[in-house]
This record gives C-alpha cells, structure tokens and sequence, in this order.
C-alpha cells in the first residue's frame, strides 16, 4: 500500500521512489502521459485554493499542501480508472474543479493525486425543449452561460464566482447564485446526475429529480464535497430570460421589521433578488443612495419575468413594504449593483490579505434567523476584540431566509499558527451561535475542511447516516480526506 | 527582483480567478497552470524563498499576451506586466525552457521566429523597397516571411490609391516578439532604436505597419523607451479604411458567403480598433455575422512566438477559435493581420475557409 494509515481510515501519502513510478505509469496509462504531471510548479499551484488560511499560508510564506500528483482525466471512463488505481495503492484522490471554494475543500492536505476535472468541460446537449442542457462538470461555468445565452436562454445561477469555478464545483458544496429566491440553488436546478464511485463505477441518478423511486441519489451526492465520488455530467435546467427585471430599493426602520416583510413578501410573489442589509452595512449604502446619513436597514428587491406578471409582483410589494411603513427609494441603486455586482469580488475591491476575514453563513427559519444574527453578533463582540461583524439576509423561502454575515479583522496576527488558531476560534463561536439557536453549519459555501469538525455538534447521531455511506462506498476513505467532517 | 508595479500585480492576481474563464489557453487545455493566477502565486511564492524554476518558466511562456485577462479585470490590472518581467526573470537567472530558447536565438540571430536568414526578408521586400518615401508600409516578419501575398496585397492597394511608400530595405524588427519573449528590457529598445533610426533615414512622414502586434509596440511602448518615431504610426486596416473614406479607392461590392470577422486581439484591445475593419467589410458589400466573442472580447487565436516555441498550443487556441466561427453558424472567417491570417490558416477544417481583408478588397478594387 502506498499509505501509512494514520487514523480512522486516513492515509498520508508515503512511497519508495519505485512505487512511486509504478503508479505513475498505471495513471498516465488511464488518462495519457500528458494529463499527469508531478511537475514542481502544478503541484505548488493544486496547493493553495481560495480558502482564507490556504492563502494566510502562502501569504506567510508557509509550505502549503501540495499534492504527489495532478492527473487530469478526459471523461468519466478516465476518472473511474484512476479512482481504481488509488483505491489500489491507498493514494487519496482531492477533486479540483476551479479551486475557487472558500472552505479549503479542495485542498489535497493529505497529498496523493488532485483530480483536477477541467478537461471534462464538453457541453453535451442543449435541450430547449425540456428545458435543460447536459454538460461535463469540469465546465467553466461563465462559459456554459454565455453558450445558453448565445441561444437566448440562461441558466439563471449567478453566483460571483461563476468566471472561475466549474459546474461541478458548484454541485461539491451546494452553491447559490444572487437570483436563488427566484430560480433556486444548484440542487434546484439539478435535473440528473452522473457520478463516479470511488469504486470506479459509474452511476446515473433518476433521469429527472421528482419521482418515488426512492431517495434521491442526486441529492446524496451534491454537497458531498468529493467525499463520496466524483460527479462527471450533469444535466441542468435552462430558463428564458425574463422579458423585464426591475428593481426597487427601500429604508426599513430597523432589521425586524425588514425580515417581517421580506417573509411577507415570500408568501405571495417570489422575487428574484431580496437583500436585507443591518443597521451597520446600511450605514455606508445609504449614504450612497440618499447623500446623507439615515438609520435604518436597506433593503433592495428585484421582480422578474414577464412585464404583466412583474407588474402585479412589484404592486403587491410595495404594498406590503407600505405596511412597515418602508421609504421607497426608487430603482437606481437596485440598477446599479445589478451592473457592479461582481466588481465587489475583484482585487482592491473584494476583502483581502492582511485582513482576516470569513463568510459566516447559515439558513434558519423566521422563528430563530433574527435571534441567530443577534448571536453571533454578540458572540464576536464579547469575544473577539478588534473583529467587526457585518450582515445582508440574501436568499429567502417562505420558512425562512439565509444571513450572510461576515467577521472581518484588520489586523490580525502577524504569526501564521496564531492567525489560523484566531481564525478557527472565531469560527468555531460563530457556527455553535447558529447552532445553537436553529441555524445549520452552512449555507452555500460548504464545510470542507474548515467546519467538518463542527458537523457532528449539528447532525449528532444523524451523522451516522453520512459515516455508513462513506464507510459503504469508501471503505479506504480515499476521496477527499479531512473534508466535511467525514 | 520584480517591479513595483509587477509585484503589485502580483498580489492582486495570486489568489484571483475572476479572468479564468476568458484564457484562451486555460479554456482549451484545462490547465490550472494556464491562468494569471497560477502566474502570480508562482511568482509570489518565488518571492517567499521557493525556487524559480524551468517548470515556473514554462508556465510563464505558455500565454498569448493577448490581454484578455487585463481587459476582463474589473480593477484594471495586467497579468502581462508580471508576465512578461517573469520573462526577464527566466533569462537573468538562466531557466528559460530550451525550446524557448531556441526561438529567442533565431530573433537575435537572424531577427525572425524561426531563424530563416534575414536576407529572405530583404528579398521578400525588395520589389518595393527605396530609400526615401512619404509613408513606409512595415511589413514585419510574418508577412514578410510566412503571408508575402499580404505585403504583395497591401502594396498594390497603396499604389492604387496613388500612395508614395517604399518597405524598408533589410527591415528592421519592430522588437514586437522580443519584447514578448524576454520582455521589455534593453536589449529590446535596442532592437527598436534601429527600426527607428531606418524608419527617420527613409524620411517617411507615415509608417503603415501590417501586423498589429508590430503597430503596438510602436505606438505604446516606443515612447515609453524615449523613441521617437519622426512620423505617425498608422495600423494598415486604418490606413485603408481612410482612403475608402477620401474615394482614393474605390471598391464595389464582393461577395463572401457565410462570413464572420476575426478581431486581432492586439488590435481591439491593445489598440482599441474594432471598427475600420468593419468599415471596410460594409464598403464591400460583405454581410457578415459577429461571433459572440467579438471587439474587445475577442478569444484570441493564437500568437507567432508562443507559436514558434509551443506549436501545440496554438493549434488549441486556433482551433477554440474555430469553434467559436462554428457557434455563430458561419463557415468563412476573416481576419485583418498576417499573424492570424497564418495561424487560423495552418489548420483550416473542413468546409471552412480564412480570408485575408485586404484581400478581398484587392479584389473589389479590381487589382
């Protein structure tokens, strides 16, 4: 074996030079000699993803974690025969899509192979007659919505990593895009799925997502981050692109008044974006929107589709936002985010180094999501001095709304093993306040490394259910070790 | 040691993958190496102490330079800044790749790609070459070398609109690949001082240069360098477009079926010329259809030097361009630079055909 097992089921690369090169010839013979590199610079480049510490560490010069191999198979065929190989040898196997994910899930931190998929990037049909378009999950995802919108179609997921991450990515932890009250998150819009076992099978869930046959096998495996198998194709829904978008911008007097209509508002028209920023973000909007400063939470909504229909949507909210008694402040500023919406994640415009910071995100019902916000709130601010807490409540249900709330630090420590300690402190506090007042570990950015181990606190003994499946179809936990708590 | 402003770059870029999905390498091989970003965390973690190696060098010659990561990034900054000074780099601490080396002997050696003696160049000139002249049309060395018929081309237009012009004898280098190939350091506004000092000898008021790669680093980087040219630097598709405009030529109507143009990616976006082209087409008569990456958003189709030292990769970017032609249901692509003219032509699929722009409209010149 090619691991010297560490753990429960953790095998940490370690080989003779010899092994090593048999290996290395059995994956060039799965995927060809070119799609295969041990080459220095790709492995030092598979060794940082997006994830804040990843880059704390390069940041500061540490040694980040760089996988033995970077194979890069063309088609489902290739990725069963490589899993093959490593489940031989007991080489963990790191999928990479975009390496775009904020929670270190594509970090290969216990070496082996990274699988990067972007070869896998063909678009397989489009099918505007059922509505959907079937596609390699190594796609770039702008790509696969330029090709639909070519055709006047979209696919209606625009989260602002959509220019870097892959499709599969996306299904790995369950993504979201802004337009998600609307069109829903990327398990919405699944239609069908083809997954490879670590076993090297080769599976298909049902060909659509509503059926009784069954649990959903689709389900099972996005959000799995690359811990059960690796998804290779997946069938998505189309959408035509709405006829009319319009927005509408408003002050509300306060946070609870803004989440009561938001869920107001839910039980009659969906809208396609409604963003609800707390006093403190709605400091710096509102100086924008009015010239001058003004308490109160902002809140700014866009309606969707066809004009006679989003003409009644946009009636009955400014109706309900009347109730709360919410200053209309008219449409520029929903026009304007819309255009810059992703300058927000580009350099010097998105939060950066030396700034430490994280994306505290979870979902709850009305009953729990504002106690949620006032608890985390307080929990940095009786806890961690000097770390500021912002929050939006972005991507509402008719139960209930998501809070993407931020902690950031100026100037965190300058030690890389002190920043990390800070950094996981500050999470762990931030995630146990949700917890512990109805809120889930994550909501569309995943667990990965970074809060697998606080899994088990919300799942408790139905976190058997994802061992036994792990156990069943990973025995040698292979796939993605360290990730998702798993 | 890196420049300011190219360490800046760096750190914007290194963890930043907002431009992946516009390389036209990236989007063709996969390769997480072929991204800006791979770029900068390569070079930043060279800054932290880890070696500058031939493997790192490969990574930073396998890019077109195309621009299309600068034009997509929100903020304004140019991976090609460190890019190329990585370049430099490479040659100072000797890991450039040999195969790249090779190609940066045949410029120095004979001041072509692919080391085909420079005499062949003055050949391919000499019917137009003189000493003095108004304009002088800057053949540069893949027309020159690898399309003559489009120097041959742009000659007879100009002589039909009753220009006096003259090619350079024994044609300089514009200093255009070097630049690319080990940046832009002495040994490259060397190159550039003599084109300059030829192009003052000739007395030309105008230079007309064919390729757009050549125009731009005569019109930006020259007078970053302190060279003066003496006389306007003019891309040939402006030039023409220009004498369609005064009547000093006159063309009628050609026919080209299922047509599309191809942007030089040096051209819309180093230059920011989309229309003179397009100017030219309606002035024929030519219907055409945009492709969806079109103007400034052109995917780029490959580029000579990476070309001459990575062939295999200019297929890749040549045939995702082929592609796009396909996705806008078009067959015939036209193209207004020798170097695209030559890359889109070295692998044509079948049923498509690539046009030269200054060709067609020869013909409906009647020349």
């Amino acid at each position: 074996m090619a691991g010297r097992k560490i753990g429960k089921g953790l095998y940490l690369m370690q080989i003779n030079e010899l092994l090593y090169q048999f290996i290395r010839s059995e994956l060039e013979d799965a995927v060809g000699g070119e799609n295969v590199s041990t080459r220095s610079s790709d492995l030092l480049v598979h060794s940082v993803d997006y994830f804040f510490v990843s880059r704390m560490w390069e940041d500061r010069g540490k040694n980040t974690p760089q996988p033995d191999f970077v194979v890069r198979p063309g088609s489902a065929q290739e990725v069963s025969k490589v899993l093959k190989i490593a489940n031989y040898y007991q080489i963990p196997v790191t999928t990479w899509g975009g390496g775009s994910g904020s929670q270190g899930g594509a970090l290969p931190v216990a070496g082996g192979i990274v699988l990067d998929t972007k070869r896998m990037n063909r678009i397989l049909d489009f099918n505007p007659n059922s509505m959907c378009v079937t596609v390699e999950t190594g796609a770039n995802f702008q790509q696969l919505e330029w090709y639909a919108n070519e055709r006047g179609y979209s696919l209606m997921h625009y989260p602002s990593s959509m220019n870097c991450a892959t499709v599969g990515g996306f299904l790995a932890h369950r993504g979201i895009g802004v337009l998600s009250t609307k069109y829903g998150k990327i398990d919405d819009m699944t239609v069908s799925l083809e997954i490879v076992l670590p076993n090297g099978d080769i599976i298909e869930s049902s060909p659509v997502p509503k059926h009784a046959a069954g649990p959903d096998l689709a389900q099972i495996f996005i959000g799995s981050e690359g811990t059960l198998g690796v998804m290779t194709k997946v069938t998505l829904r189309l959408y035509e692109k709405p006829e009319t978008r319009r927005f509408r911008a408003f002050l509300f007097k306060n946070v609870t008044d803004g989440i009561a209509c938001g869920r107001d508002i839910l039980r009659k028209v969906k809208p396609s974006i409604m963003r609800l920023y707390d006093e403190a973000e709605t400091v710096s909007i509102i100086k924008e929107v009015l010239g001058f400063a003004a308490p109160g939470a902002f809140m700014n909504i866009a309606v969707e589709g066809m004009t006679e229909i989003v003409d009644i949507e946009e009636r009955i909210i400014l109706e309900t936002c009347a109730k709360y008694e919410a200053q209309d402040l008219g449409h520029e500023y929903g026009e304007k985010w819309w255009d810059s919406r992703v300058t927000f994640f580009y350099p010097g415009h998105a939060l950066d180094l030396p700034k430490m910071y994280g994306t505290l995100d979870t979902v709850a019902t009305y009953d729990n999501i504002e106690k949620i916000y006032h608890a985390k709130k307080k929990a940095i601010a009786d806890n961690f001095e000097g770390v500021r807490y912002i929050a939006h409540f972005s991507h509402w249900y008719e139960w209930g709304c998501m809070i993407y709330d931020r902690f950031i630090m100026d100037h965190p420590p300058e030690d890389a093993v002190e920043c990390i300690q800070l950094h996981n402190r500050i999470w762990n506090v931030s995630v146990r306040a949700s917890l512990a007042n109805g809120g889930v570990v994550n909501d569309h950015h995943g667990v990965g490394i970074k809060l697998g181990h606080l899994m088990k606190e919300q799942y408790g003994p139905g976190m058997q259910v994802f061992e036994a499946l792990k156990e069943k179809l990973d025995p040698n936990h292979i796939m993605n070790p360290c990730k998702l708590g798993l | 040691m890196l420049s300011e402003k190219a360490n800046k770059t760096v750190k914007a870029c290194r963890f930043c993958w907002m431009c992946r999905h516009l390389c036209p390498i990236g989007l063709k091989t996969g390769r997480e190496n072929n991204t800006p970003r791979a770029k900068g965390i390569l070079l930043d973690m060279a800054g932290h102490g880890e070696a500058y190696s031939v493997s790192m060098a490969e990574d930073m010659y396998e890019c077109l330079l195309c621009g299309a990561c600068a034009a997509g990034c929100e903020t304004g900054f140019d991976p090609r800044i460190f890019i190329r000074e990585a370049r430099t780099k490479a040659v100072v601490e000797d890991v450039v790749p040999d195969y790249v080396q090779a190609v940066i002997d045949n410029l120095t050696e004979t001041g072509n790609l692919w080391g085909i003696p420079s005499e062949k160049k003055a050949e391919a000139l000499s019917p137009w070459s003189k000493d003095k002249a108004e304009v002088i049309l800057y053949a540069g060395e893949t027309a020159a070398l690898k399309t003559p018929q489009m120097v041959e081309t742009a000659a007879k237009l100009l002589a039909a609109a009753g220009v006096d012009f003259a090619t350079l004898r024994d044609e300089p280098s514009s200093g255009a690949m070097l630049g690319d190939l080990i940046g832009y350091v002495d040994d490259t506004a060397a190159c550039a001082k003599i084109l300059a000092e030829a192009i003052a000898s000739a007395g030309a008021k105008t230079v007309v240069v064919l390729d757009p790669a050549d125009a731009n680093v005569m019109k930006q980087e020259y007078p970053q360098w302190g060279i003066e040219l003496g006389a306007d630097v003019v891309t040939a598709t402006a030039y023409f477009a220009e004498l369609a405009a005064q009547g000093r030529l006159n063309p009628a109507k050609v026919t080209v079926a299922d047509a599309t143009y191809h942007d030089p990616d040096r051209l819309a976006r180093d230059l920011d010329e989309t229309q003179p082209a397009r100017d030219l087409l309606a002035a024929m008569g030519i219907a055409w259809k945009e492709m969806f990456f079109n103007r400034d958003m052109v995917r780029s189709c490959g580029e000579q030097a990476v070309k001459a030292h990575s062939p295999k990769i200019v297929a890749l970017t040549a045939a995702g361009r082929w592609e796009d032609v396909d996705r806008c249901g078009r067959k015939t692509v036209i193209t207004a630079s020798p170097s695209d003219y030559e890359i889109l032509s070295a692998d044509i699929p079948k049923g498509y055909a690539v046009e030269d722009l200054f060709a067609l409209l020869a013909k409906a010149c009647g020349l």
